[in-house]
């Protein structure tokens, strides 16, 4: 497997795995899954709902689910965050590594001001005294692009559009300058319009904060618009990841070719979208080799045995015993 | 039931219910005549005269006299003083204690729920009063007493309801967000959720003050609360049981101004569920 860490590397996840104990015995939600972010990258993690994408973005900050039981490695900055204490995982919360979340709507709270909120992170997280704290707010609600923010830093969350809201959120994020900002299907609930502008805004944020982002979304136009790499999520199992434009250019698993094949993409507009047959296995009852096989049109015996994450160019990887007739199968199309 | 109200307050535009002004105006008119009572008060409360006992309601007299020719408005006058002096005193460390506990206790959950948990068993298993007067019988009467007794009990009800609310707050996602953002728990509790956990404790405390206050009363009927020539409520209803077929005016008037505080905080605190009650 790989293990070239490149001294570009910001946060590197390995053999992440959780699993909850359900009543049927425990099932994995993630299931190994391996990948690294680069410094001023953003990188896309995609997958249907239940493929453990966004476990795997709480998982890096240690905030899944009560009964959660997570294990494998998360290296940040020389440290390994699965063995800090939980006092010591404190100070990299919302300081070092911040997240937003998908509902802009629920994530901020509802009786305090934009200002309190954003005030809290840096009473928590910097010395800033109160003057400094309140002109620091107003600066971040100006660089996430709110007009007159010396006024609305007053007023509450329900006083703000949807768009306006996750722009607040993201303020808060960022209030004590992370170094990366995890997040979770932040466009989600937001109109298609608004959504180009929150993403445009954290591709801006990330060049002039130079900080990493994690992108989690189910969106390939999104990751398509804003990801520098992407990881694809199957089933709780990382089955591709490399560069964006290879990813999407030339597929090397199967799931991915469905992926892409199922959605309007620009420059194969004019070919009919394939839906994937049949649903994703119950991640308690996983299929013992290749997740994907059943549903799989490659699927051969060999896809009974688990295949290994095989390096097909430079740094684009992919699980998939037949990457070769995939790619192949990209290309005719 | 019918959210409109006779205007809205706020720039979410809440509705004020008629019901909660009319609550307003009882309690207020309740609250001035406790501040000043010898304003109000046309005689001294606690004085004898023997030259008017038992004098039925008449001008001078409005509510007439008892069987020591002290004035009874007077003394009702003055006893809303010690009644609603009872319904602060009996609510204030129960609703403090309570809610800082049931937060707590809300949120951490495990162990502090299962601690939580067997005293809460022990204060229902007993009835309230009961409990109050137990504690009262070995603390001895007294009204200081009695607010210890009432705040011992109390606390619990306060500590459920604020646990229960804080278990539904801590899923939402501002306070997961909160977590994300390394907050501590003293800030997550008590900064973030307690704000938006508060409304039905607010509501019951309205509610309790008016139980306190007939908890107050009926102490002071049974002789274990306030206690003589004080002039409360209870203690006036009690002095007038002897005379109840020929002075029925003085057990009679305080019964209803016990009702009419009664109501009044009733009123505010369905008032105040409305209004702050989230709309939509």
């Amino acid at each position: 497997m790989n293990t070239i860490t490149s001294p570009d590397t910001l946060l590197e996840v390995r053999d992440l795995r959780v699993r909850f104990a359900t009543a049927n015995g425990s099932a994995a939600a993630v299931d190994g899954a391996s990948f690294d972010i680069r410094r001023r990258e953003v990188l896309g993690i995609v997958g249907e709902s239940g493929s453990g994408k966004s476990v795997t973005l709480r998982s890096i900050l240690r905030l899944s689910a009560i009964g959660g039981e997570v294990s494998g490695s998360v290296i940040w900055a020389g440290r390994d965050l699965m063995s800090l204490s939980e006092r010591e995982m404190r100070t990299i919360r919302g300081r070092e590594i911040s997240m937003i979340f998908q509902e802009p709507m629920t994530a901020l709270n509802p009786v305090l001001t934009v200002g309190e909120q954003i005030r809290d992170n840096l009473e928590e997280h910097t010395t800033l005294n109160a003057e400094q704290r309140r002109q620091r707010a107003v600066e971040l609600l100006e660089l996430v692009g709110i007009a007159d923010p010396d006024k609305r830093i007053h007023d509450y969350p329900h006083e703000f559009s949807g768009g306006m809201r996750q722009r607040v959120m993201i303020a808060i994020a960022l209030a004590s300058s992370p170094k990366l900002l995890l997040a979770d299907e932040p466009t989600t609930a937001l109109d298609v319009t608004i959504q180009d502008q929150v993403l445009k805004l954290i591709l801006r944020l990330r060049d002039e904060l130079d900080m990493g982002v994690i992108l989690v979304t189910h969106d390939l136009g999104v990751v398509a618009q804003t990801c520098d790499r992407v990881v694809v999520m199957y089933a709780g199992r990382v089955v591709e990841s490399g560069p964006v434009v290879d990813v999407f250019a030339r597929p090397q698993h199967a799931y991915t070719l469905g992926l892409l094949n199922s959605v309007p993409l620009a420059h194969k507009s004019k070919k009919t979208l394939q839906p994937i047959p049949g649903t994703p296995p119950d991640i308690g009852d996983r299929p013992p080799g290749c997740p994907f096989a059943p549903r799989c049109s490659f699927a051969t015996d060999e896809c009974d045995s688990q295949p290994p994450m095989k390096q097909v160019s430079e740094d684009h990887r992919a699980a998939c015993w037949h990457h070769e007739k995939v790619a192949e199968g990209s290309r005719a199309a | 039931m019918s959210r409109g109200g006779l205007f809205t307050v706020g720039r979410s535009r809440r509705p004020v219910t008629a019901t909660l002004i009319l609550g307003s105006i009882i309690l207020l008119a309740f609250l001035v005549i406790g501040l000043v009572p010898g304003f109000f008060a046309p005689y001294d409360p606690i004085e004898f005269n023997y030259d008017t006992l038992l004098s039925p309601p008449s001008a001078e007299h409005p509510f007439g006299t008892d069987n020591y020719g002290r004035d009874i408005f007077s003394r009702v006058v003055w006893g809303t003083r010690v009644d609603l002096q009872i319904a602060l005193s009996g609510t204030v460390i129960p609703i403090v204690l309570g809610t800082i506990v049931g937060a707590i206790v809300g949120y951490v959950g495990g162990w502090a729920e299962f601690f939580f948990g067997r005293i809460v068993d022990i204060v229902v298993a007993f009835p309230f009063l009961v409990l109050v007067i137990a504690i009262i019988a070995v603390l001895g009467p007294g009204l200081f007493n009695m607010y210890i007794a009432v705040s011992v009990v109390g606390w619990v009800a306060y500590a459920r309801l604020m646990r229960s609310e804080v278990q539904i707050q801590k899923e939402m996602d501002y306070a997961a967000a909160g977590r994300g953002m390394g907050y501590g728990a003293p800030r997550i509790i008590f900064r973030h959720l307690l704000p938006n956990a508060i409304t039905p404790v607010v509501i019951y405390w309205m509610t309790d003050m008016a139980l306190v206050i007939l908890l107050g009363s009926s102490l002071g009927y049974l002789g274990l609360g306030a206690q003589p020539p004080t002039p409360e409520w209870g203690v006036l209803i009690a002095n007038g049981k002897n005379f109840m077929a020929t002075a029925w005016w003085i057990s009679t008037f305080p019964g209803i101004a016990i009702i009419v505080v009664g109501v009044g905080f009733s009123l505010v605190g369905d008032g105040i569920a409305d209004l702050i009650r989230p709309s939509g």
